[in-house]
């Protein structure tokens, strides 16, 4: 699902399916030279989060992401979200981010980290077969939460 | 020079009959055009996509065969890639789609090593028979959809899609 009027109502219909939230976390490097690397990695992580919910879209919610400034401290937002959306009834929250500094919040969140791949010099095909790879590794965490509870 | 030279008055009629003539054509022409236009229609794949799939190679197990068709979403274009499962069915070629009927996730062939031979849907454990019919007591209520399939130059074509027309009630 996704966070559009459609899917949200779809969402309200049917919320005992649909347990689990995706939040990407793209981090933005203004920098001379950070810029473009921000840029393709925020790029990479939208469309691999927009693949994912288009594979699990009858249990995941996918969020808009949340954007922050590289260097500003995340631990609080993330907290303070993962706290409502817990609220709001999903059970599982998953961050994902391709910013490895936040990997240092695995202990209180669920932070799935992938490191960017450039897809803009890729074309169709190819970049289909990276990100179906890309859901071939994130999968596995997914269904060990999901087999837990 | 040979004898028979053509004189002035028919020098100018062979040139403005030639002339009137491709006149005439240019007009015509155009209007049967539109005449007969639905004859001239290019038969082609019309809403079938092509594929990279050779039909030849199928077997009865399915595969996933990616497809892509351009969206005009208001102004913004964009190439979505879709996917779906083949397979033959004796000389039939079988396509399925791969959207689950509970809540729209992508299924998978054999995902789920208890179910051999059988999709399954790994958001809520939703599983289908091969011909797409939905398995009672798993969450789906109804069978996979199909696409129309059409074979040109050996590739396969994957059209509209429709509601499951292998599953028997």
């Amino acid at each position: 699902m996704l966070f559009t009027v459609k899917d949200v109502s779809d969402f309200l219909a049917n919320k005992p399916f649909i347990d689990t939230v995706i939040v990407p976390l793209v981090q933005i490097d203004l920098s001379e030279d950070g810029i473009k690397q921000s840029s393709s990695a925020s790029d990479y992580l939208l469309n691999l989060t927009n693949f994912i919910e288009h594979q699990f879209k009858g249990r995941i919610m996918l969020m808009p992401p949340i954007t922050y400034l590289k260097g500003v401290d995340q631990s609080g937002a993330m907290l303070l979200f993962e706290q409502k959306l817990k609220e709001a009834g999903f059970k599982h929250v998953f961050f994902m981010t391709s910013d490895h500094s936040l990997t240092a919040l695995q202990q209180t969140h669920t932070v799935v980290w992938l490191p960017s791949i450039p897809l803009e010099s890729m074309d169709a095909t190819v970049k289909n077969k990276i990100l179906e790879d890309q859901l071939a590794q994130v999968i596995p965490v997914f269904s060990a939460k999901w087999s837990q509870a | 020079m040979s004898n028979n030279r053509v004189s002035r008055r028919q020098f100018l009629n062979y040139t403005l009959t030639g002339v009137g003539g491709f006149m005439a054509a240019g007009m015509l022409m155009p209007m049967v055009r539109f005449a007969i236009d639905p004859v001239l229609q290019s038969k082609g794949a019309g809403d079938f996509v092509p594929t990279d799939q050779k039909v030849a190679e199928l077997t009865e197990t399915p595969v996933k065969v990616n497809f892509s068709f351009e969206q005009v979403d208001a102004w913004y274009k964009s190439d979505v890639t879709a996917m779906a499962w083949v397979y033959k069915e004796g000389d039939k070629v079988v396509a399925l789609s791969p959207v689950c009927k509970h809540l729209g996730c992508t299924v998978g062939w054999e995902g789920d090593k208890n179910h051999p031979d059988e999709f399954f849907c790994a958001c809520h454990a939703g599983r289908y028979h091969k011909n797409g019919e939905n398995i009672p007591g798993t969450p789906p209520l109804g069978p996979l959809d199909e696409f129309e399939v059409e074979e040109k130059d050996g590739l396969l074509l994957i059209g509209p899609v429709r509601p499951n027309t292998l599953v028997k009630k």
